[in-house]
């Protein structure tokens, strides 16, 4: 059944923020375990928006994308 | 304007002494020049990393402008008081147009906007194929984004976990070889796949590229996720005139390319038929008349670039799909595998986007963080990942070794009585 994207959104941030205590920056691929009765690809959809909104960062490791709470863990800037 | 400080920098500068052009060379005649801080900063960070025998970058971090997953590779100095015009030195991938061709009044612009916004310093191109401006602060990044986007009409590449800025060869409209209308196939998946060109999706990254012939000029094989290789599936064409020209030496073999030095006079028999690896070529030198068994030819190219004007690709032609090429860093380095051995390409490409839909469903919800397809393919099989996850059929193409079956199987009618002769019968004749 396809969930709600707000719904889908909350379940995201509920996700990112009880993780946020041991590991603030997630791969794409952990939401997506974490949330398995939604399809991955809307997964990325409302975590997509969700950065559009401002809620959520990415994260570049370099060679790869993660997903972290703005303000949360290693700031994306390092000025200093 | 704030005075410019130039770094000593003795260890760098040995670089100049050697036979070849050197970019410090370069980097300090654009920074005298243009007055860039930024150049001397980056010459003087680079002594210090010559001394400490280490880097002095760190990256991560900043991924792109507003609203893009990639496109930005973000890049830190750890000195960042000694070498203040350097304390972020971002490096931002340009989506390059196909073929890498650029008309020069874009190229003035486009040195011209990065003289302003960034370190004037370019790297064309990233082996992705991107054009690589090097080096700006955070800042700039958006100001950067709006002038590629508004006045030059081009958009950033792909980094991160996204669709890598696909690349091709120059294609039809330089290379008379080309079975493919590269630039198009690479336009239109540019565009079909803005999504996830820039916003990442998947395990790791993945790349297109496309090449018109299996000269593979692109080297698709060995660096695409999905390589896409012009081929035919008719026969060679020969213009059996000209062979004779060239056996007779009156046209030089490889386009005069290895002229420089004296060869000796043109063996087919030793240049090229001796060398074909399906030795599916025969020259007939009593008729001077060239022959091949187009079913056993597996697109080498050798024999089409010896002799050019002789011999040319078939006029049916389409795409071999590869897929699963990497560079070794988990696994070790691995050429892409062939998945669909001919496939015609024409507009809109829906056979291919079908199936490059299927890969991205199974990798995306079954690869681990980090694993290329190339890996995946290696962890399900390839036997599976055909049948089970592509949904194709096996065929021989799919099998480098046996290319025969060694075994024979009997089936029932195959045998005389069948499974369920009478054995006591058979022993009476032929005792245990």
């Amino acid at each position: 059944m396809a969930m709600d994207k707000e719904e889908l959104k909350r379940k995201i941030m509920e996700f990112m923020e009880k993780k946020s205590g041991a590991k603030s920056k997630v791969y794409l691929k952990d939401m997506q375990r974490a949330i398995p009765d939604a399809s991955p690809r809307d997964i990325k959809k409302a975590a997509n928006e969700l950065v559009q909104e401002g809620k959520l960062e990415y994260f570049s490791t370099g060679s790869t994308v993660m997903y972290g709470i703005p303000g949360k863990g290693q700031p994306v800037e390092q000025k200093g | 304007m704030a005075d410019i400080k130039k770094h000593d920098t003795p260890t760098v500068d040995e670089l100049k002494s050697g036979p070849w052009p050197s970019f410090v060379d370069d980097i300090y005649s654009y920074a005298e020049k243009h007055q860039k801080q930024s150049c001397f900063d980056l010459m003087g960070q680079l002594e210090l990393s010559y001394k400490h025998k280490e880097t002095h970058w760190k990256h991560g971090g900043i991924v792109g402008v507003f609203g893009y997953g990639g496109g930005v590779i973000g890049r830190y100095s750890d000195q960042q008081e000694k070498f203040p015009a350097i304390w972020a030195f971002h490096t931002i991938r340009v989506n390059q147009p196909a073929s890498k061709w650029y008309h020069t009044s874009l190229l003035r612009k486009l040195c011209e906007m990065w003289d302003h916004r960034g370190s004037g310093l370019f790297n064309f191109h990233g082996s992705t194929g991107d054009a690589v401006l090097l080096g700006t602060v955070t800042e700039q990044l958006e100001p950067v984004f709006f002038d590629l986007t508004h006045q030059f009409n081009m958009d950033l590449g792909g980094s991160g976990s996204n669709l890598r800025t696909p690349s091709c060869c120059v294609g039809k409209a330089r290379c008379e070889w080309s079975c493919l209308d590269t630039q198009a196939i690479c336009y239109d998946l540019t565009m079909t796949y803005q999504d996830e060109l820039h916003r990442p999706a998947f395990p790791y990254k993945f790349k297109f590229k496309i090449s018109g012939c299996p000269n593979d000029c692109v080297a698709a094989i060995a660096r695409a996720d999905c390589s896409i290789i012009g081929t035919w599936i008719d026969d060679i064409q020969i213009d059996q005139e000209a062979v004779r020209a060239y056996v007779g030496g009156e046209l030089k073999p490889n386009a005069g390319a290895h002229s420089d030095r004296d060869w000796g006079p043109f063996d087919i028999q030793k240049e090229v038929i001796d060398l074909c690896p399906t030795q599916c070529m025969y020259w007939d030198e009593k008729e001077k008349k060239l022959y091949i068994n187009n079913k056993e030819c597996n697109r080498c190219m050798h024999c089409i670039n010896v002799m050019p004007e002789a011999l040319r690709p078939g006029k049916e032609t389409g795409a071999t799909i590869l897929m699963g090429a990497k560079a070794p860093i988990l696994e070790g380095a691995q050429l892409s595998t062939v998945i669909v051995p001919f496939m015609r390409m024409e507009p809109p490409y829906d056979t291919l986007k079908e199936l490059i839909d299927k890969v991205w469903d199974f990798w995306m919800e079954n690869g681990k963080n980090r694993e290329r397809v190339g890996e995946i393919m290696q962890r399900v099989g390839l036997n599976r990942f055909i049948t089970d996850i592509l949904g194709l059929k096996p065929i021989p193409q799919h099998v480098r070794e046996p290319r025969s079956n060694p075994y024979v199987f009997w089936k029932e009618e195959e045998v005389p009585g069948g499974w369920e002769r009478d054995l006591a019968e058979f022993r009476k004749r032929h005792p245990a």
